[in-house]
């Protein structure tokens, strides 16, 4: 025997080769957006620490993310939804507000209690929005009850938070946290900060009256279903302790991103459903609110079973997020838990994926 | 250093192999009961296993699945320790190396099992790369259906992840393919264990792939041994279209299989495709012919459709052409699909070995095959003339064809068929000006042409240009002027075997030889890998090689190819015949 470990992982060197890669697979995308409509927004349902609310969700487009820029997150397609030169001038993103409201004039009879607003970066990094533009969103939205701000945790700032606590608003901070692990985080997400980053950033958050709102990321690429289940189950208990809300989410495959990659090649499978519910049912004891949103559930590229009870599962799902009920899931079954159970007892990194 | 594998047998690139765990394994085999997994580096840090003499253990590992890009494999790249317990390291083609494994596993087989080239490319590429006394395992993708072509690559290990799985999923493996259980009217290929459709559950579906997929490896392994897996895959792979484009991928990289495919056989070859014109034996064959043989007699060459019986020269249709051609003429035989049998080879591997599919109708691809060797073999060999004692479309076309491209005119003697008594008679008549050749002159060219095909071209000459032969055909023995035996022909493979005189002759003489250098011992029955200290890369399973080492001088029958040799660490490199000690 020579050496006690066959550890050779060098951080930087893997987070470079990361980069590179997805760098490279970034720019191939060619496509250009008007930095006068947002990404995205709609009109849904929330749970939140008082109570259930309407939501009005908005992804700004603020020229993106300044760590996608340079390579980022494994699985994250959003990046390629910014603009040509990379940033939005203030009245360019207020009218991507305006936007906003009158889609939810058109779509919802009440103004949402709840707003919640994404950059798929960080509203709160003040080369996405300016002061000025965060003071202004703040004012627009101040006569609502709550706002959700999505932020890496470099960049909460009990200052920053003031233009909305201010103002009245329960605020909570949107943090992609994806698994409390930071090995996984690191190396599987490609994701660079610490654990111990969020946890300040939800102590700095608490200093200035306001909340975190915790993201996780289920089924990282490199992990095997069993894997990505167990790192989910822990991660939610982890972070349940420093984040009033956490949001688990299965992975799904966006173009152009590394995660697409693998998957086109025959090395990725987004997460089964039945993961999804076995980690809500085990942590619902916990003390947060925990919920999930799969998106393109039923897909070949989101998180899905087997075509028949994808639906089923995904309204269990959504259920769970309003009632917290863990019965929910003695509602539903299928012939494909069979299945599932096989994939988690014979699935491993080696060996994967044993499912379309 | 490979310690807890042995390869036993080889059979192309497949190979008959044992893990030496406590309770030793057969492979090909199902490695899930025997595999412990100590965990991803992805997910954490973890110590070195104290491993277990009674499992392969997979060391800590970082694995890369299909589509991995390189950048990211190279910096993630573990650098597995050599460890003194069974073990198997996890890698890509990319990353493989030698880590002194027993196995390694391909992390990325997922994203290469079923798609040809792909599969083909990253097999020989890992083989490249890894010691060919280690076994390679590839996880979570065996079905009874297509183990028999991943065996045939070059496979040793696989498990019945994927087998479980689809069992589960509803879905009923067997050797021909894949039911959706819910659409079945009965259970195709059940076994006495498996319980009727009616109560036919998925767990007795998942209970049911691992029996197949167990069952196909015993056919596998079975098949390895008589030395007749290609015969199988040839037929077997026709069921799914990526492993019939497999084995034909797999065909044009003729160097893969060529290094791991023996000289000589002593089982039958089946000849019931056109695929089995691409096989090595079939193309060596040929190419040995056309590259290294030459005709030392004088007369006419005559031209004889093959027979089914073999050797050629006891069928009846044989002993007519021979009553009629009473030694006044050369005879090659015609078939699909070795191509041109000269009557010295008839017994050479595998001449007498293949047994075809006999209808009458020729494919292009067969005529096309033949004719191409003909007109090679026609082209090196000058005859004062040539007479085509053949009927039927096939062979008359062949021979047509060729005769517009070579200068020796071609007599054609055959008026019906050729055993009819005209032609019999034709065939006699057109040689009535000729002159008989002597025993002497038969049994000497014989064993030149046995040497030429054998060793290389002009080996014959350089080898046996004074001796003499006692015994009777086919055991003939070759004698020096003084009378000691130099080497035998060996009547079931048709080749030369050497005595201890023989070889030093062989060695000194201008023939090309195959050596194998050993280190200061004196073999005895066997020579191991590990006391090989160097050997001709040309050497393949069956060769003749004359072995050399300060203590020892010896001559013996290879049993790996020589880079199999310099690079094993376990297992018999060569059978020794005869060895002197120094």
């Amino acid at each position: 025997m020579s050496k006690p470990t066959p550890e050779v992982y060098e951080r930087g060197k893997g987070m470079d080769a990361h980069n590179e890669v997805m760098r490279s697979i970034r720019s191939r995308k060619q496509k250009q957006y008007d930095p006068h409509e947002p990404t995205r927004v709609w009109i849904d349902e929330d749970n939140t620490p008082d109570g259930v609310y309407q939501s009005l969700t908005i992804i700004l487009n603020t020229g993106g993310c300044r760590w996608a820029r340079a390579g980022g997150c494994t699985m994250c397609g959003y990046v390629a939804e910014s603009v040509e030169g990379g940033s939005v001038s203030h009245d360019a993103l207020m009218d991507q507000i305006d936007a906003c409201l009158a889609h939810e004039r058109e779509n919802a009879d009440e103004a949402s209690g709840l707003v919640k607003i994404y950059t798929s970066g960080s509203f709160l990094d003040e080369r996405e929005a300016s002061a000025e533009t965060r003071r202004a969103i703040a004012e627009t939205f101040a006569d609502r009850e709550r706002i959700v701000v999505e932020s890496l945790p470099d960049f909460v700032d009990r200052e920053k938070l003031a233009d909305f606590t201010d103002r009245g608003l329960e605020t909570d901070v949107a943090v992609g946290l994806e698994t409390a692990t930071d090995r996984v985080r690191h190396d599987c997400v490609n994701k660079y900060f610490d654990f111990e980053e969020f946890v300040a950033a939800s102590e700095e958050a608490d200093a200035a009256g306001a909340g975190v709102k915790a993201y996780l990321l289920m089924k990282p690429p490199f992990l095997s279903e069993r894997e990505a289940l167990e790192d989910m189950k822990a991660s939610v208990r982890k972070c349940a302790e420093h984040a009033h809300t956490v949001s688990m989410n299965p992975c799904n495959v966006q173009r152009y991103t590394m995660v697409d990659e693998l998957y086109f090649r025959g090395g990725y499978r987004p997460p089964w459903l039945w993961s999804v519910a076995e980690v809500l049912c085990d942590t619902a004891d916990v003390d947060a609110i925990v919920v999930s949103d799969p998106v393109g559930h039923g897909s070949d590229r989101g998180p899905h079973n087997c075509g028949d009870c994808d639906d089923r599962v995904q309204r269990a799902i959504k259920d769970f997020d309003l009632r917290q009920d863990p019965t929910v899931f003695e509602q539903v079954s299928c012939d494909c838990e069979g299945a599932w159970e096989a994939v988690l007892e014979e699935e491993t990194s080696y060996a994967l994926p044993l499912t379309r | 250093m490979t310690e807890y594998f042995e390869v036993l047998g080889r059979d192309g690139a497949a190979r008959v192999g044992e893990v030496r765990l406590a309770d030793p394994v057969t492979t090909p085999a199902l490695a899930d009961e025997f595999v412990v997994d100590a965990g991803s580096l992805w997910t954490r840090e973890r110590d070195l296993p104290e491993g277990d003499e009674d499992v392969l253990t997979v060391l800590p590992h970082r694995a890369f699945p299909a589509g991995t890009e390189e950048p990211v494999q190279e910096s993630f790249a573990v650098d597995y320790p050599e460890v003194a317990f069974p073990n198997a390291a996890v890698v890509t083609a990319e990353t493989a190396a030698d880590y002194g494994a027993d196995a390694y596993v391909l992390s990325n087989a997922s994203g290469f099992v079923g798609h040809a080239e792909a599969f083909r490319d990253e097999i020989i590429a890992a083989r490249g790369s890894l010691p060919a006394d280690s076994a390679l395992y590839l996880a979570g993708v065996a079905t009874p259906a297509n183990v028999a072509t991943l065996v045939y690559a070059g496979v040793d290990l696989v498990d019945a992840k994927l087998a479980k799985v689809k069992g589960r999923q509803g879905r009923y493996l067997t050797a021909e393919g894949e039911y959706r259980l819910d659409e079945l009217d009965e259970l195709p290929g059940a076994f006495p264990s498996d319980p009727p459709l009616s109560e036919f559950t998925r767990e007795d579906c998942a209970a049911h792939n691992v029996a197949a997929l167990r069952a196909e490896l015993a056919t596998i392994r079975t098949r390895i041994r008589r030395g007749r897996l290609r015969d199988y895959v040839e037929g077997q792979a026709r069921h799914e279209q990526w492993h019939t484009a497999a084995f034909r991928r797999f065909d044009q990289q003729y160097g893969y299989l060529e290094e791991r495919t023996p000289v000589i056989r002593d089982t039958e070859l089946t000849a019931a495709s056109e695929d089995t014109l691409r096989r090595v034996e079939i193309q060596r064959f040929a190419d040995r012919v056309t590259t290294r043989y030459r005709n030392r007699f004088s007369n006419p060459l005559i031209l004889v459709p093959c027979s089914a019986a073999k050797p050629y020269s006891e069928s009846q249709s044989h002993r007519q052409f021979q009553d009629a051609i009473q030694f006044r003429g050369h005879v090659a035989s015609m078939t699909s699909p070795i191509g041109v049998v000269p009557q010295e080879l008839e017994l050479t591997y595998p001449a007498q070995h293949y047994d075809a599919v006999v209808t009458g109708h020729w494919t292009d691809g067969e005529k096309s095959f033949v004719a191409d060797v003909l007109q090679r073999y026609l082209e090196r060999n000058d005859y004062p003339r040539v007479v085509a004692h053949v009927g039927g479309e096939g062979y008359r076309d062949i021979c047509e064809r060729v005769s517009e491209t070579v200068d020796v005119p071609f007599e054609y003697t055959v008026a019906d068929h050729p055993t009819t008594t005209d032609s019999l008679s034709n065939l006699m008549s057109t040689l009535s000006d000729e002159l008989k050749y002597s025993k002497r002159e038969r049994q000497h060219n014989t064993v030149r042409a046995i040497a030429d095909y054998q060793f290389g071209e002009g080996a014959g000459d350089a080898l046996f240009e004074d001796v003499h032969m006692t015994s009777r055909y086919p055991k003939l023995q070759v004698r020096d002027v003084d009378g000691d035996q130099l080497a035998v022909m060996v009547p079931q493979y048709g080749v030369l075997a050497f005595t201890l005189e023989g070889a030093r002759h062989w060695a000194e003489s201008d023939a090309p030889t195959k050596r194998v250098d050993i280190d200061g011992f004196v073999p005895h029955g066997s020579v191991l890998a590990p006391g090989v200290v160097d050997a001709d890369e040309e050497i393949r399973v069956g060769d003749e090689v004359v072995i050399e080492g300060p203590k020892a001088f010896a001559v013996g029958r290879a049993e790996m190819s020589g880079p199999e040799m310099a690079d094993s660490t376990r297992g018999i490199a060569v059978e020794v015949r005869h060895v002197e000690e120094r």
